[in-house]
């Protein structure tokens, strides 16, 4: 387990930016599609993750991970992918999943729990990876 | 007295005279680029935002998103005023630093105080943005440096040595401070532009907003709330550039401390103190 440094933590607040951009956008483009519930429990992840991001920020350099740059890169390379596929999203059901998976690898983060951040990592992955298109 | 001895006396007085007025002309570019990173320094006073600020304005915004009226605003910033914490000790630290020195070279006694080198050193947790073994190193160093610089009695003639110790534990408060400023405290920023697009497009997506006029009106106070935050990141940005420059200057007075009487590093020095001048010409530009 090692503490982040101050340009990984940054990263890293880069990408919850980038990911609840992601999430705000999949909502816009799926309005008319969104239930109520559906469109209020979206905006409430989108705030979420945005608050993570700033929490990362202002943690910074005391932040820990197990294998940072393995993990680090992980998240960056996902939300690399999610940033530029959210859109043409046809299921409803994985937004909500992998917006749901963004936020638990997030609260994990701030909490600083190595191991829920291990396998909030794995989860995201086979959320974002898993069958429904 | 015999001719020789006094044509010596005459070299000797005229070699002190010399260097006295030299000395007198470069510590006064010592004492004018304090003067001005002194100045540089202290608009961290007129950023207007720390992250308090940012934490509880995320705090109203969440209350207006759920239309929540409570007795009293309840927000965990915690995590914030630790933050700030750090940026207060590091602020004092170097603005004390720069004040001292100026005092120094313009030998007056220093009324420098030692509360936020004291501080620094006794406090053990720093906060969230923890002070890595270097800068621990870099305040002790300096804490040492700016206490015997108070109580030497030939502080002039010391200053070049002053500037010497000094140099490396300052360079690394300043770049970690500029650091802080730019990357941390500015970036929080993005989020609240971010924030504010979310409240704007959910009211759009929504059609809340029957008339032409109300919809003028949003968008109208849109982008005016953008360019307030646009502003405060100006401003940080320009802060954060002086504070290069100040390291700039400093190190090059570090790379001519033995040669504080070569009239060349007063020019220098001018160049320095007029770059951080100019800067802090545009930051007060942008002051509301």
């Amino acid at each position: 387990m090692a503490n982040l440094t101050s340009a990984q933590a940054n990263q890293l607040s880069d990408d919850f930016f980038f990911l609840s951009m992601a999430i705000a956008d999949f909502r816009y483009e799926n309005w008319e599609r969104l239930t109520l519930d559906e469109n209020k429990e979206l905006s409430e992840m989108q705030g979420a993750i945005l608050r993570c991001g700033e929490d990362i920020l202002a943690f910074s350099t005391s932040l820990v991970m197990d294998e940072a740059a393995a993990s680090l890169a992980k998240i960056s390379s996902i939300t690399l992918e999610i940033k530029g596929t959210i859109k043409t999203l046809t299921s409803i059901q994985k937004g909500l999943n992998a917006a749901a998976a963004i936020l638990i690898l997030g609260a994990a983060i701030v909490k600083r729990d190595p191991m829920a951040i291990g396998n909030s990592i794995k989860d995201l992955f086979i959320t974002w990876k898993g069958p429904l298109a | 007295m015999h001719p020789l001895l006094r044509q010596r006396f005459l070299s000797v007085l005229l070699l002190f005279l010399s260097f006295g007025l030299f000395s007198c002309v470069n510590l006064k570019a010592v004492s004018e680029f304090s003067a001005s990173s002194t100045v540089g320094i202290k608009n961290f006073e007129q950023l207007d935002y720390t992250f308090l600020d940012h934490c509880i304005d995320r705090c109203e915004d969440d209350a207006i998103n759920k239309f929540e009226f409570k007795r009293e605003l309840e927000c965990a910033c915690d995590l914030y005023t630790k933050a700030d914490s750090v940026t207060q000790i590091m602020y004092r630290t170097i603005g004390g630093y720069f004040e001292g020195l100026g005092n120094l070279a313009q030998n007056e006694l220093t009324n420098y105080s030692t509360d936020a080198v004291v501080n620094a050193m006794t406090v053990t947790e720093l906060g969230p943005l923890k002070i890595d073994e270097n800068l621990a190193k870099a305040y002790s160093a300096l804490s040492n440096t700016l206490l015997r610089a108070t109580t030497d009695f030939y502080r002039k003639r010391k200053i070049s040595t002053y500037i010497g110790e000094a140099n490396e534990p300052m360079q690394i408060l300043l770049s970690s401070f500029q650091g802080i400023i730019r990357t941390n405290l500015k970036g929080e920023l993005r989020f609240k532009k971010e924030r504010l697009h979310a409240y704007y497009m959910d009211m759009k997506m929504n059609n809340t907003l029957q008339t032409d006029y109300e919809r003028g009106r949003a968008v109208s106070d849109y982008y005016q709330a953008l360019k307030e935050i646009q502003s405060k990141e100006k401003r940080m940005d320009l802060f954060a550039e002086g504070i290069g420059e100040i390291a700039k200057g400093h190190q090059a007075l570090y790379d001519n401390r033995d040669k504080l009487s070569v009239k060349n590093l007063a020019l220098t020095m001018l160049a320095y103190s007029a770059q951080v001048e100019m800067l802090i010409s545009e930051f007060n530009q942008l002051n509301p």
